[in-house]
């Protein structure tokens, strides 16, 4: 006897009747598989900030936990000019680098989609700044710009501009900083930018140039259409590497001169190991991941809608 | 008659030996006698150049062949993040037995429970006479809440250097007070030459400007009862002679960006004549050590005569499981580290009067001259408190001392800066 398939009384009375759907038996092997991932993650992950958001509620230093304070640790930072001028230096910072370091790697993508003679050659070049290790890459540029004997300062007086005391000066080490960073950050957007152009239908130019569009027209409307998802995506992770960029201002001014390159990932770091409260140290940490979350969910919120 | 049968006994030597060495043992545990072998863990910071690290190791190695029973390992730690060195070390349960390091982490950590006092040591010491061979001050000055909590061995002082050849081409005399201070830096300067009277540096050391200045003219930062006095008169004229320092261009521009390396750079290359640097700069600059002179003490406005030193010592941790070895190595490691000069060529000033009346420091001029005119001057970052506190670590680690140097080397307002550098000092003290 054939097995039939279980039809409900429905089903027995004719062709326009529903057979039961019964429910899959759930795979808990794909579950069991991911444990260790899951883990890892949350050892690495949520057990650091979980114990950063309890230390963040006691007064406490690298040795003791301290005593239960609340929210006044918080309380504290919001009073603090320090933490003002520290979020104001972060946004600055994102601020500057993302849209210039976006612009320039865009140029250069434009520039590298292009077919010349040594095209292969200037796309490794051009990456360089974002391959050089940090350390090296950031002395480097202290040597260019420290003092009047730097090759920068040297130019700059043939020019009868300068010298410029870069580090030494509040608002020229800003600009220094956010200069440096923009220089070690625009390969990432140039590469990923590259990489996007590269898939977009020919055609469409050559359709565009036989209806008369000009170079801008298609850079304009077939072009930058065609870049909207990647460039969102990149200004995401460039906002957030830009938040937390710890190497940069550390190793070319330690947050000065006087606390004006410091941004909120060096407060944390002085309030932690200068100061020895790891309360305070915690709760700037734990702001700038509310502040970071908040502008992900607000840049992917655009993303969505453009899409 | 026949033989007795020999009586068939056990076989009983591996028992024999077996009771006997019951025997011995609990009789050495009886008398106290059984000696157990004790491992011990030295960091020492690294206080010189690279034979600095070799004559401690070979120091080390000779204590363990005098004490077959103690075994000590050497560890040498980097100054970078020494702090957060310590502080994990301890926090995970594996803090060394005894350590250098910085001139108030012993203070700091005794208040955190860290630290074990060496009041039975320095007791003893001064019961037979030892303790008369420590230079006046050097002692007690880590003496907190009462106990001794480290056993000083060094001191670390900042002085005045000059380039005898840009002085003399400027035919201008070694400077003894402010006002010879001021002028032979302006004599000095030619700002398009990118010569300067002074190099200084935005980052600790040039922090240490700040806290020379105001203790050659009598003030501190801190009052007999450890209040914040960063804002007193004799701070204030201090500064403000720094700050016209630099107001007069005398100052090498760069001074604010500039870390230690590139002040002393700038020295070597004459782009500042006159900086301020611990001792040992000639040995550091050996090109041109024959031009480098150390001028005598300033006299400031007042008369009075000071510079910043601390007194670096050695320390013990309550983790350490062998308290007694541990202080035996202290005592011998005191007693015998004037290797760490000769052959390991620190350029710290021994605490030690022996050891200063070696001919290893006395025919040195550099060094005779600092122990003769500075070391008697020398005053400590707690000036005027009794005694050093633990935050005395958070006030010199924290920063605020390096912003208010990076300020008064912008030329920024003095009241305005001094003011926000008062309000964090005295977070800290609050915290």
């Amino acid at each position: 006897m054939a097995t039939e398939a279980i039809r409900s009384p429905k089903a027995a009375a004719g062709p326009a009747s529903m057979p039961i759907r019964r429910k899959a038996p759930i795979q808990w092997l794909p579950y069991l598989l991911l444990l260790p991932s899951l883990a890892l993650v949350g050892v690495i992950e949520f057990y650091p900030f979980i114990s950063g958001a309890s230390y963040s509620l006691h007064k406490g230093n690298l040795l003791n936990t301290g005593a239960f304070v609340g929210l006044q640790n918080y309380q504290r930072l919001f009073g603090s000019t320090d933490f003002y001028h520290s979020l104001w230096f972060s946004f600055l910072f994102a601020f500057f680098n993302v849209l210039f370091s976006y612009l320039i790697g865009l140029a250069l993508a434009l520039f590298l989609n292009l077919d010349f003679p040594g095209r292969g050659l200037c796309r490794v070049l051009l990456l360089l700044p974002w391959i050089v290790p940090a350390v090296v890459s950031i002395v480097s540029w202290k040597w260019l710009i420290a003092d009047r004997g730097g090759l920068v300062n040297v130019l700059l007086g043939d020019l009868h501009l300068g010298p410029i005391y870069f580090l030494s000066e509040s608002g020229w080490a800003m600009v220094a900083v956010i200069v440096i960073k923009i220089w070690r950050s625009f390969p990432f957007m140039m590469l990923s930018l590259l990489a996007a152009l590269q898939v977009i239908d020919k055609t469409l130019y050559e359709a565009a140039r036989i209806d008369g569009a000009n170079h801008w027209q298609m850079f304009w409307h077939i072009t930058m259409p065609h870049l909207k998802n990647i460039s969102i995506v990149q200004a995401i992770l460039m906002v957030i590497w830009s938040i937390n960029d710890f190497e940069t201002p550390f190793l070319l001014t330690q947050g000065g001169p006087s606390n004006a390159t410091e941004n909120l990932i060096l407060l944390a770091y002085r309030y932690t190991f200068g100061r020895n409260d790891v309360g305070r140290g915690s709760a700037v940490a734990l702001l700038t991941l509310v502040v970071l979350t908040v502008l992900a969910t607000f840049m992917m919120r655009q993303q969505r809608k453009i899409a | 008659m026949k033989t007795p049968t020999k009586l068939r006994l056990p076989k009983t030597r591996p028992f024999a030996s077996l009771a006997v060495a019951a025997a011995a043992a609990f009789a050495g545990i009886l008398t106290g006698q059984a000696r157990e072998h004790v491992d011990l863990q030295f960091w020492d910071m690294i206080w010189g150049p690279a034979e600095y690290i070799d004559t401690g190791k070979a120091l080390v190695a000779q204590f363990n062949q005098e004490h077959p029973d103690i075994t000590v390992t050497y560890r040498s730690i980097p100054w970078s993040n020494w702090y957060q060195t310590f502080l994990t070390a301890i926090g995970s349960g594996t803090a060394p037995d005894l350590s250098t390091g910085a001139g108030y982490q012993a203070v700091q950590l005794y208040d955190q429970g860290a630290i074990l006092p060496i009041d039975d040591l320095i007791s003893a010491w001064q019961a037979n006479g030892k303790l008369n061979d420590f230079l006046p001050k050097t002692v007690d000055t880590l003496r907190y809440d009462n106990h001794y909590v480290a056993l000083p061995w060094a001191i670390d002082i900042r002085v005045w250097y000059y380039r005898k050849d840009l002085l003399e081409q400027a035919h201008i005399q070694p400077p003894s007070n402010w006002q010879e201070f001021k002028s032979a830096a302006q004599a000095l300067t030619n700002d398009k030459a990118g010569q300067y009277g002074f190099v200084a540096c935005g980052d600790t050391l040039g922090s240490q400007w700040v806290y020379t200045l105001m203790l050659n003219n009598g003030g501190g930062l801190f009052t007999p009862d450890r209040k914040p006095d960063l804002g007193s008169d004799r701070n204030l004229e201090a500064l403000r002679f720094l700050s016209d320092l630099v107001q007069s261009r005398v100052v090498n521009p760069a001074s604010a960006g500039y870390k230690d390396d590139d002040a002393v750079s700038g020295f070597s290359q004459g782009t500042g004549a006159l900086t301020l640097f611990p001792p040992g700069l000639s040995g550091r600059l050996p090109k041109i050590a024959d031009k480098i002179g150390i001028l005598k003490p300033l006299t400031g406005p007042h008369g009075d005569q000071g510079t910043i030193f601390w007194v670096n010592n050695i320390m013990l941790y309550k983790q350490g499981k062998h308290p007694a070895e541990a202080k035996a190595f202290l005592e011998w490691w005191s007693e015998h580290e004037k290797d760490l000069w000769t052959k390991g060529h620190v350029t710290q000033l021994p605490v030690r009067k022996s050891f200063a009346a070696d001919p290893y420091f006395q025919e040195n001029a550099e060094t005779k001259f600092i122990l003769e005119n500075y070391v008697p001057v020398g005053k400590t970052t707690a000036t005027h408190a009794t005694e050093i506190f633990p935050k005395l670590n958070e006030v010199e680690g924290e920063g605020v001392m390096q912003t208010l140097m990076q300020n008064l080397l912008q030329g920024k307002d003095v009241s305005g800066s001094v003011k926000a550098a008062s309000d964090r000092v005295k977070s800290i003290m609050e915290d």
